[in-house]
C-alpha cells in the first residue's frame, strides 16, 4: 500500500532521516512510535507531502508519489491539535475539502451527513461551532474531515496527546473501533508505548532518525530487537554482574528482564531458574498490581505481582527471586 | 523541467514577488526615508542672508536663541507627567483591582471615560469647566475666593489635562498586569507575617515593575510629543513650536523651516533613545509567575479604620474629577446657546439645537436698528462646517484605516511564511520604523516634502489644494501601521501551522487557504485595528494642525476653531454648545467602537452561535405568546 524506499530527510546539515524503509501493508493500522525528536513526524510529513526528501521514494499503490503535491495524494490527515477551523461549523469544517474539489451542493450534503452518522455526530453537533464541542466529539469532526474525501490512507499524528488518561483510553478503543469499520490503512503516530501497542496491527519503533525495528506489538515487547526498543517499550530491569554470573550469561553483553518474568515466592520447579533471597525495599500499590522493588545480589530488582489480595510483602520482608534465563533478553555491549 | 522554469524563468510567482518587492521599497523609501531624511538635511543646508548654505547656522541659532527653552518646557512637562500619571495609574489600578473599596465598579467606569473622552474633545472639555470664567472655577472660586481664575493657563493646565487623559491607557495595562498576580504569592506572605502594606510594596509592586517602567517611557514620550493640550491651553513646547514654524516665513523670523527641522529631529533623538531603552529593558524579560494553578486576586480590606475612609475619600474625589466634564459637556450640550456662554444652567433653557436645526439670532445694533443674523445658531449635523470636517474626517479616517490593515495584513503574511529568514525581519522592521520617530517628524517632512512636485509621486504637489487629502491619508496610514503591525502579527500567531497544512492538505490553494481559513481568523482582530485606528484618527489633532489648511480641516480643527469663533459679529452664536454637542458625538462614536471591538468582536464563532439560538429561543417563546393571545 505505501512503501517508503531508502528515504533520507535533511534539515540543513541535520540529517533527520537515515535510509528509513517501511512497507505499510492494505488495510494496516501502522504505528510509529518513539520518543520526541526521532523522526516518526518527519517520516508522516514525508508521507503526506509537506516535506521533501532529500534522496529515497515514497510509492503508493505501486505508484511513486514522492514529488506529487500534498492535495493530489489521497491521503487524509489527523493532526495532533486537529486542525478544525475555528471560524467554521462543524459541518463546513467537514464540507471544506468537499467544496475545494468543487462538488455539487447536494453531494456534498449527502457525503457530510453519511460520515457524520458513521463518526456519531448528530445534526445538532453539525450546527455547532468546533469550540462548542468536547475533545472527544473534536477528534471525531477531525476524523470525519480526513474520511469524507474518501482517502486511499488516512495519517494521525498523535492525535490523542492532548487529551486526559480516561478520555485518551476511551477514544483510542473508539478509533480502533472506527478503523475497523472503514477498513482503512492507517498510518498512526505516537510517543505513547501503551497506545501503540493496543492499536497496532504493526509497530515501528524509530530512533536518531533511524528504525530499529518493525513488527507486532507481541514481537516488539517480548522479543525487542535491540536494547533501545526493550528499554524504550515497557519498564525493564537491566541484570547486573553478579546474576549475570549467576546465571552462566555472556558477560560481554547486556542483559534485561520484563518486571512482569520475574517471580517471587513462587518455587517454579526446574534446574535452570536462577534464585536467590531478597529483601523488599519498599512498594508502590496500583489496584490491579503491586510493584515491589527487591534488593537482591547486589541490585534492585522491580518485580510486578498481581494484586490476588491474598498475598501482600510488607517492607523489610525477606522473599525468594526467581529468573528463568528464557525471560532474559540479550544484546550485545557498547563494544559488540 | 518544471524546476528548471522555477530556477529560471519567469512565472506568475516570480512576477508577483518581484511586484511585491518594488512596491514595498517604492512605499518605504518613498514615504518614509526620503521625507524624513529630507527635513534632516534641512537643518544643515539652511541659507544665510547671502544666500549661502551654512550648516550649523540653525545649531548656533539654537543655542543662542530662545529655542532650547521650547525643548526644557516639553522635558519639564514630560518628567511631570510621568509623576503625575503613575500617582493617579498606580492609586486608581489599586483602589479599584487591589484593596476592597465601595463601589469599585463604578469607579472603574468612571476612571475609564478618557478612553471615550480624549484628545482635543476632552482638552477643550476641560477649558470649558475650567479656564477663567469657567463653570468649575466660578464654583471653586466662590468657595475659595482667594484663588487664582487664571490658573488653568499654561503649564498647571496642561499638566492637570494630560494628567487625566492619560491615565485611563496607563491604568488598563496596569491593571491587567495586577490581574496576573497569583493570589497564592500574597497569602504566602501574609502567612510567614507580612502586613498588608508590607505584601503590597514587596510582593505586589515588584511584579508591576516592568509594566511601569514601560508606561513610564510611554508617558514620557507623550509628555515630549504633546500637541492638542499645549496648543490649546498656551504653553510653548516643542510640537506647537513646531507647527507654528512650519507655517512661518523667512519674511517673518530666521529660517524657520530649517529650526522646525531641528526640532523634529531632537524630538525624534529623544524617541529612539528611550524606546531603545524600552526595548533592551522588556528584552531582558518579566517576572512571570511560575505556578501552574495561579489564584485569583483577592481583594485586601483596608485594616485601619482611618486609612479605609482616606482611601475613599481620594477614590470619590478621582471619580468627580474624571466624572464632572463628561457629566457637565452631555449636560451643556442640551442647553441654549445664552447658558452655554454664560456656564449657568438654566432649568427652561434645554434644547436640541447643538445637535440638529438651524435659527436666526436677532440683535441691536450701535445704531439702534434690529439686525437678523441667518443661521448664526446651528446643531453639530445642520452646521455646514461642522458636517464638512466629520465627513471629512471620517472618510480620510476609515481610508487610512483600512488601508494600514491591507498593508499590514499582507505583510504580516509574507512575515510568517518567511518567518525564519532575513528578508521578514527587514519587511517587519520597515514597519516598525515610523513608531521610532514622532508623528510630527513624519508629517512635517510630509509638509515640507511633498508641497513641491515630486517626481515619484507623478510630478504632483501633494500639499497643494485638495491633494492635502491624499497626504493625510498617506500620514494617518504611516503612523498607524506599527500599532497594526504589533496587533495584527499577535493575532497571526493563533493560527496553528497545523491549520495550515489541513487546509492544503484537503486541496485548497495557497490564495484560498487565506481567504477561507487564515483571514477568518484574524478578522476580529484586524477589524478591533480598523476600529482603533479609526477612532483615533476620526478626532485627531496633531496631524490635522500639521496639515491644517481649507481643504483639509479635519474634525479636530472644526471643534478647535469653534472655541475662537463664538459670538463673533453675532456669528455661531452657539459654537460652545456645539462644541459640547461635538463632544457627546465622538463619546458616542468612541464607545460605540469600544463595544463593537471589545464586545460583540471578542466573541468567537460558538458565542455568537450560542447567542442567535437563544435569540431564535426568545423570539419563538414571544411568538408562542402573542400566538396564544391572538387566539383567546
Amino acid at each position: 500500500m505505501i512503501q517508503l524506499t531508502d528515504i533520507v530527510v535533511r534539515f540543513g546539515d541535520f540529517e533527520a532521516l537515515h535510509n528509513i524503509n517501511v512497507h505499510v501493508k492494505e488495510g494496516e493500522f501502522f504505528t510509529f512510535l518513539g520518543p520526541s525528536g526521532c523522526g516518526k513526524t518527519t517520516t508522516l510529513r514525508t508521507i503526506t507531502g509537506f516535506i521533501d526528501p532529500v534522496s529515497g521514494t515514497v510509492a503508493m499503490q505501486g505508484k511513486d508519489i514522492t514529488h506529487v503535491p500534498i492535495e493530489k495524494r489521497n491521503i487524509g490527515i489527523v493532526f495532533q491539535s486537529y486542525a478544525l477551523f475555528p471560524t467554521m461549523t462543524v459541518h463546513d469544517n467537514i464540507a471544506f475539502g468537499l467544496k475545494i474539489k468543487k462538488l455539487k451542493k447536494d453531494e456534498i450534503e449527502q457525503k457530510v451527513n453519511a460520515i457524520a452518522r458513521k463518526v456519531d455526530l448528530s445534526d445538532e453537533q453539525l450546527k455547532k461551532a468546533v469550540s462548542q464541542l468536547s475533545g472527544g466529539q473534536q477528534q471525531r469532526v477531525a476524523i470525519a474531515r480526513a474520511l469524507v474525501t474518501e482517502p486511499a490512507i488516512i495519517c494521525m499524528d498523535e492525535p490523542l496527546s492532548n487529551l486526559d488518561a480516561k478520555l485518551r483510553v476511551q477514544l483510542r478503543n473508539e478509533l480502533k473501533k472506527m478503523q475497523k469499520d472503514f477498513g482503512i490503512t492507517t498510518i498512526y503516530v505516537t510517543h505513547d508505548q501503551e497506545e501503540a501497542l493496543t492499536l497496532s496491527d504493526r509497530i515501528a519503533v524509530f530512533n536518531k532518525g533511524f528504525i530499529e525495528q518493525i513488527g507486532t506489538p507481541n514481537e516488539v515487547y517480548n522479543h525487542s530487537a535491540t536494547e533501545f526498543v526493550a528499554n524504550f517499550i515497557g519498564d525493564i530491569n537491566p541484570l547486573e554482574k553478579e546474576i549475570v554470573r549467576g546465571m552462566g550469561l555472556e558477560t560481554g553483553k547486556h542483559h534485561f528482564i520484563r518486571l512482569e518474568r520475574v517471580r517471587v515466592n513462587q518455587d517454579k520447579s526446574g534446574d535452570n531458574i536462577y534464585r536467590t533471597e531478597g529483601v523488599i525495599e519498599s512498594r508502590e500499590y496500583y489496584g490491579l498490581y503491586i510493584k515491589y522493588y527487591v534488593s537482591a545480589a547486589g541490585q534492585t530488582i522491580k518485580v510486578i505481582e498481581k494484586n490476588d489480595g491474598i498475598r501482600i510483602y510488607e517492607e523489610g520482608e525477606r522473599v525468594r527471586v526467581e529468573i528463568h534465563p528464557d525471560d532474559v533478553m540479550s544484546y550485545p555491549g557498547k563494544e559488540g | 523541467m518544471r524546476d528548471a522554469l522555477r530556477k529560471n524563468g519567469l512565472n506568475p510567482s516570480m512576477i508577483y514577488k518581484i511586484f511585491g518587492g518594488v512596491m514595498f521599497l517604492y512605499l518605504f523609501l518613498g514615504f518614509m526615508v526620503i521625507p524624513c531624511v529630507n527635513t534632516l538635511t534641512s537643518v544643515f543646508t539652511a541659507k544665510d542672508a547671502q544666500g549661502n548654505t551654512d550648516p550649523f547656522a540653525v545649531i548656533r541659532f539654537f543655542l543662542a536663541g530662545n529655542m532650547p527653552s521650547f525643548l526644557w518646557n516639553s522635558l519639564k512637562l514630560a518628567v511631570c507627567l510621568v509623576i503625575t500619571v503613575n500617582v493617579v495609574g498606580i492609586s486608581i489600578v489599586l483602589l479599584t483591582e487591589y484593596f476592597d473599596i465601595k463601589g469599585a465598579k463604578i469607579l472603574r467606569l468612571g476612571y475609564m471615560t478618557t478612553l471615550i473622552y480624549s484628545g482635543v474633545a476632552l482638552v477643550t472639555g476641560y477649558q470649558f469647566l475650567y479656564d477663567n470664567n469657567g463653570l468649575m472655577t466660578k464654583w471653586l472660586a466662590e468657595m475659595f475666593p482667594e484663588m487664582n481664575k487664571q490658573w488653568f493657563t499654561g503649564f498647571n493646565a496642561v499638566l492637570f489635562t494630560m494628567t487625566f487623559a492619560c491615565t485611563s491607557n496607563h491604568a488598563l495595562f496596569l491593571r491587567n498586569a495586577i490581574r496576573g498576580i497569583d493570589y497564592n504569592t500574597v497569602e504566602a506572605a501574609r502567612n510567614m507575617g507580612a502586613k498588608p502594606f508590607k505584601v503590597l510594596f514587596r510582593v505586589v509592586m515588584p511584579t508591576l515593575l516592568p509594566t511601569l517602567f514601560s508606561l513610564t517611557v510611554m508617558t514620557f514620550i507623550t509628555g515630549l510629543c504633546a500637541m492638542s493640550a499645549p496648543t490649546l491651553l498656551g504653553y510653548n513646547s516643542i510640537n506647537p513650536e513646531i507647527v507654528r514654524l512650519a507655517g512661518s516665513t523667512t519674511a517673518d523670523e530666521s529660517f524657520p523651516q530649517a529650526r522646525a527641522a531641528l526640532l523634529s529631529v531632537i524630538l525624534a533623538l529623544f524617541t529612539i533613545i528611550l524606546l531603545t531603552v524600552l526595548n533592551h529593558y522588556e528584552r531582558k524579560g518579566h517576572y512571570l509567575s511560575v505556578s501552574k494553578t495561579k489564584a485569583k486576586l483577592v481583594k485586601q480590606k483596608i485594616q485601619s479604620p482611618v486609612a479605609n475612609v482616606l482611601a475613599h475619600i481620594y477614590a470619590y474625589v478621582l471619580f468627580i474629577i474624571y466624572m464632572t466634564p463628561v457629566v457637565m459637556i452631555i449636560i451643556f450640550s442640551f442647553q441654549n446657546w445664552g447658558a452655554v456662554r454664560t456656564k449657568t444652567l438654566d432649568f427652561s433653557g434645554w434644547t436640541l439645537s447643538n445637535y440638529v436645526g438651524v435659527e436666526n439670532y436677532q440683535y441691536t445694533r450701535s445704531t439702534g436698528k434690529i439686525a437678523t443674523r441667518y443661521g448664526a445658531i446651528s446643531g453639530v449635523f445642520s452646521n455646514e462646517k461642522t458636517v464638512g470636517g466629520i465627513r471629512l474626517s471620517f472618510i480620510l479616517s476609515a481610508l487610512a484605516a483600512a488601508l494600514a490593515c491591507v498593508i499590514v495584513v499582507v505583510a504580516v503574511n509574507y512575515i510568517f511564511k518567511h518567518r525564519n529568514k532575513k528578508r521578514a525581519a527587514i519587511i517587519e522592521a520597515c514597519l516598525l520604523f515610523p513608531w521610532l520617530l514622532p508623528t510630527i517628524l513624519i508629517c512635517y517632512s510630509y509638509r515640507t516634502f511633498f508641497n513641491d512636485e515630486v517626481w515619484y509621486v507623478f510630478g504632483q504637489n501633494l500639499y497643494f489644494k485638495e491633494n492635502v487629502r491624499i497626504l493625510i491619508i498617506l500620514a494617518y496610514t504611516v503612523v498607524k501601521l506599527p500599532f497594526a503591525l504589533r496587533m495584527i502579527k499577535a493575532a497571526f500567531y493563533a493560527i496553528d501551522d497545523e491549520l495550515e497544512d489541513a487546509a492544503r492538505n484537503l486541496g485548497a490553494s495557497n490564495l484560498v487557504t487565506f481567504l477561507r481559513v487564515k483571514l477568518p481568523i484574524v478578522l476580529p482582530s484586524v477589524l478591533a485595528v480598523f476600529a482603533l485606528n479609526f477612532n483615533a484618527l476620526f478626532t485627531e489633532y496633531d496631524m490635522g494642525a500639521t496639515f491644517q489648511k481649507a481643504e483639509g480641516t479635519t474634525y479636530a480643527m472644526v471643534i478647535q476653531s469653534m472655541c475662537n469663533e463664538e459670538g463673533r459679529d453675532g456669528m455661531n452664536m452657539n459654537a460652545s454648545g456645539r462644541r459640547c454637542a461635538s463632544t457627546v458625538f465622538i463619546m458616542l462614536v468612541s464607545g460605540l467602537i469600544l463595544y463593537l471591538v471589545y464586545g460583540v468582536g471578542a466573541r468567537d464563532l460558538g458565542e455568537r452561535l450560542a447567542i442567535r439560538e437563544r435569540r431564535r429561543k426568545r423570539f419563538e417563546k414571544l411568538k408562542g405568546k402573542l400566538g396564544g393571545r391572538s387566539q383567546e
